[in-house]
């Protein structure tokens, strides 16, 4: 093939091919390090929360009365919950996972690790019922749920149900597995930081996360301590689950007379729990929109490129390529020739392209502490780039092989 | 001769419709993807008090045990950026500043007096007297309270201007009573429409973007009410031990913000001395086991600590930038194959008289055509952006809240004003000249022979 005089005629006209080469490595230094990010992304907020959330929903009430018993409001509130039709179970929670808020406390096998610099598990911590296993859906790999005699009264604030703390203790896997490696965390004592307290471990569920979160504070997302205190009122949250499909209607009935069970009081609000769930991951799901749409143009912006520098080659060679036709080269040559040319110019971007793709990820995996850039997607990226390309020069390559070698005797 | 140069400009695009398309169509995009970016990351940026720079600061105590760091914090250097309720009281005594204030935010109940309005939650700020003046906030109906107040403390209320239009219908509501968690409160001013962005003065919600509290209310109610914090509360020691609200707060858990605001920038070293000399003294008594490490801050300092601009905004600026470039190379590429194309009539018009300069600045002209037609294209298609961006990031923000200066918030965020609109048609006309600049200088180089000979 006449590699030789393909190179010399791209070096006599260089500016062209330079400038699409500075595109293509420019677009594939954006693509992979966006693509990586958006799926890093995507993965962080799509992972499982092991929570039934298309079937639950929940519900805030306040109460203005200053003489509020708490005590003995929330039983009566549950028990009318669960008497609805529809409903599988309910509780009451402190803080509700998939929300912004959390709580945490270190815990620790022996409480001398309490006392050491940053000695202690961090867990992540809710109050519930005996049936808050059963209302999120969790499922219970080891032991059992709580006692509902074993359930702590509420207290008069957040610190004192926290000082108060309860005999028993429901952990997730991971909890379990980082309080005791060797796997025999059921039944065992746990120590709880700031308080003084300890309490036994009677079931261990395989999953639940307390909202998404990036790969590097997952711990804190997925290591969970549930205790049976109902928390300090007055009012609460409740939540609920219901059997599939009837969500919408048991929704409408408790919005119209969960508040009235008790007097003065009043919905907070009220919500699918998929939707709260999704709240939290709106701004990582927009994020990602934002960056797969930048990629995208800037591919478009790029497509565009080199169909312009083809065209405007074929054009301004027509004559030379009328000749070419003319003294024996066939279709396919010419063809080759603008598709060889075009592969030259986009591997040449790809090369630097691959050089700023690295870099570029180096410096976001330190911004963001993610992991590096997997080599595999420039592999992916170069061969995006070479597909795109072939695509893109095709037209003006066909027009360019469809001339007629007519045209080389017309002006000479 | 200008006018016949855009006119020249004008019948060239046209003689080329694809081309030209590409070309603004690239510029376009190039535009709008950059000038989203500086809009999100200009509304993230700004200094909420200019006239402040240098008299207002933050103050922060390193409070935490002497342990090595977790790791999961990027700047484990910086000290907590609350205190803990024991050293805010003891620092709030000095007289160094002209004004304190230790506040937090905490959220209840409100039973309005009109019977007719549903109660509902509300965030109320509990704060000493010197928030008012401190922060500039504006007042459409009566004043702050005194320090005295804050002692005793004095039933008495501040209102936002949306809760008082909620609560009493936008009438001078001062004298009036509200019930806030059970207790009869005296209303004695009403705040005007305030918003700074980011909400500097409490940056534990929504990254640094969050409307004002709805009520104000004097800090001595904390005790008397034992109304426990909403937002972000740290226990930075192993020796803090929970027992009950009273007890709570006499640990070391911090959670209040502090500001203090000096005659003339020059007191905030004999304060820094001062804060440093406390800490000292703690020491003694055990606590703050770690070096002196407090941090008197502008707000400037007080922002970039908090980092309010955050990593995704300056990512998004750093990607339309790449992205520009990426059209600028493109409509660079595409205006020299036109122009090239286009050569035999440059050369014609060499030979019938016109000098080089003539060719060159005619060709300019068509290049700041081309910039200015795709920078209007280019704000057209930003605004397209920022309202699609206005639905895709911040609908979340506004479910379940009636306050309209909620929405104004997210107005804010993705507005583009004045500046940035300049900014824009300035982009625009450099994205031109950049990518036009040299082939109108290539297209002048050229001999007007050589395109003569083969017509």
């Amino acid at each position: 093939m006449e590699i030789r005089a393909l190179l010399s005629a791209l070096w006599r006209s260089r500016t062209g091919p330079f400038l699409v080469a500075a595109q293509v490595a420019l677009t594939l230094a954006v693509i992979v390090n966006v693509v990586y990010i958006v799926q890093q992304r995507l993965a962080d907020a799509n992972k499982p929360t092991g929570i039934d959330l298309d079937n639950m929903f929940w519900v805030g009430i306040e109460t203005l009365d200053a003489n509020y018993n708490q005590a003995a409001a929330v039983p009566v509130d549950l028990t009318y919950l669960k008497s609805l039709p529809g409903v599988v179970s309910a509780t009451t929670v402190n803080i509700l996972p998939q929300w912004w808020g959390r709580m945490g406390l270190p815990f620790a096998a022996n409480p001398k690790q309490l006392d050491t610099p940053n000695g202690g598990v961090p867990g992540t911590i809710y109050f519930g019922t005996d049936t808050f296993i059963d209302t999120f859906g969790l499922k219970l790999v080891a032991g059992r749920t709580f006692d509902a005699n074993a359930i702590v009264q509420p207290s008069s604030d957040m610190a004192s149900a926290i000082a108060t703390w309860a005999p028993e203790m429901i952990v997730t896997r991971a909890m379990a597995q980082k309080l005791f490696p060797n796997g025999d965390a059921l039944g065992k004592t746990v120590y709880v930081g700031l308080t003084n307290k300890s309490s036994t471990i009677v079931g261990i569920v395989e999953h639940m996360q307390a909202g998404p979160s990036p790969a590097r504070f997952e711990q804190f997302a997925i290591q969970i301590v549930i205790v049976p205190i109902i928390p300090a009122g007055p009012g609460g949250t409740f939540v609920v689950r219901t059997r599939p499909g009837e969500r919408e209607r048991v929704m409408a009935k408790v919005e119209k007379e969960f508040a009235d069970l008790q007097p003065g009081r009043y919905v907070r609000r009220i919500e699918a729990y998929d939707e709260t769930a999704g709240r939290l991951r709106q701004g990582s799901r927009a994020s990602a929109i934002i960056l797969a749409t930048v990629a995208f143009f800037v591919l478009a912006v790029t497509i565009i490129g080199i169909v312009g520098l083809a065209a405007f080659n074929v054009t301004t060679r027509t004559k030379q390529l009328g000749t070419r036709r003319a003294i024996g080269a066939r279709k396919f040559h010419i063809l080759r020739y603008f598709l060889v040319e075009n592969w030259l110019i986009t591997s040449g971007g790809a090369l630097l392209g691959c050089v700023l793709a690295l870099a570029a990820g180096i410096k976001l995996s330190t911004m963001y502490q993610t992991p590096r850039l997997p080599l595999y997607y420039l592999v992916l990226g170069v061969a995006l780039v070479w597909v795109v390309g072939v695509l893109a020069v095709a037209i003006p390559a066909r027009r360019a092989a469809s001339i007629s070698p007519a045209i080389a005797t017309r002006s000479v | 001769m200008l006018m016949h140069d855009v006119r020249l400009a004008l019948r060239s695009l046209k003689r080329n419709p694809i081309l030209s398309t590409l070309m603004i169509g690239a510029i376009a995009v190039g535009i709008a993807a950059s000038m989203i970016a500086i809009t999100l990351y200009h509304a993230r940026s700004g200094h909420p008090i200019p006239w402040k720079a240098d008299t207002l600061y933050a103050v922060t105590m390193d409070l935490r045990d002497d342990d090595p760091d977790q790791g999961f914090s990027e700047h484990p250097e910086y000290p907590p950026f609350q205190l803990a309720y024991p050293d805010a009281k003891a620092v709030y005594q000095s007289d160094i500043p002209v004004r304190s204030v230790m506040m937090y935010r905490a959220g209840r109940v409100v039973a309005p007096e009109n019977r007719n309005v549903k109660p509902f939650g509300a965030t109320i700020r509990v704060t000493t007297a010197d928030f008012f003046q401190t922060f500039d906030v504006p007042f459409i109906q009566g004043n702050g309270w005194s320090r005295a107040d804050d002692e005793s403390p004095a039933a008495v209320v501040v209102l936002s201007r949306f809760m008082n239009d909620k609560l009493f219908g936008s009438a001078n509501s001062v004298g009036r009573e509200v019930t806030l968690t059970g207790k009869q409160f005296r209303v004695v001013g009403v705040i005007d429409t305030w918003m700074p962005q980011p909400k500097y003065y409490d940056l534990n919600a929504s990254s640094g973007f969050d409307v004002p509290e709805d009520f104000f209310i004097p800090f001595g109610w904390m005790q008397a009410l034992k109304l426990g914090p909403n937002g972000n509360v740290n226990c930075v020691s192993k020796r803090a031990k929970i027992e009950s609200f009273d007890a709570f707060i006499t640990q070391d858990c911090v959670w209040l913000q502090f500001w203090v605001e000096f005659r003339k920038a020059s007191d905030r070293d004999r304060y820094q001395a001062f804060i440093d000399n406390y800490v000292s003294d703690q020491k003694r008594h055990g606590r703050f086991p770690r070096k002196l490490n407090n941090r008197i801050v502008n707000v400037q300092t007080w922002l970039d600590m908090w980092d309010v601009v955050g990593d995704d905004s300056r990512m998004q600026m750093g990607l339309g930038l790449v992205f520009l470039v990426v059209c600028v190379l493109n409509t660079l590429g595409l205006m020299l194959a036109k122009f090239l194309s286009a050569a035999p009539i440059s050369g014609l018009r060499r030979a019938l008289g016109a000098s080089r300069v003539d060719i060159v600045r005619q060709h300019l002209v068509e290049v700041v055509v081309v910039g200015l037609l795709g920078g209007f294209t280019g704000l057209l298609l930003t605004l397209g952006g920022l309202a699609a961006l206005r639905v895709l990031l911040f609908s979340g923000v506004l479910v379940g809240s009636d306050n309209p200066d909620r929405v104004a918030m997210v107005q804010a965020m993705v507005h583009m004003d004045v500046p940035v609109i300049a900014l824009g048609i300035a982009l625009s006309l450099l994205t031109g000249v950049l990518a036009g600049l040299y082939p109108a200088w290539r297209i002048g180089r050229l001999a007007p022979a050589t395109f003569l000979k083969t017509q």
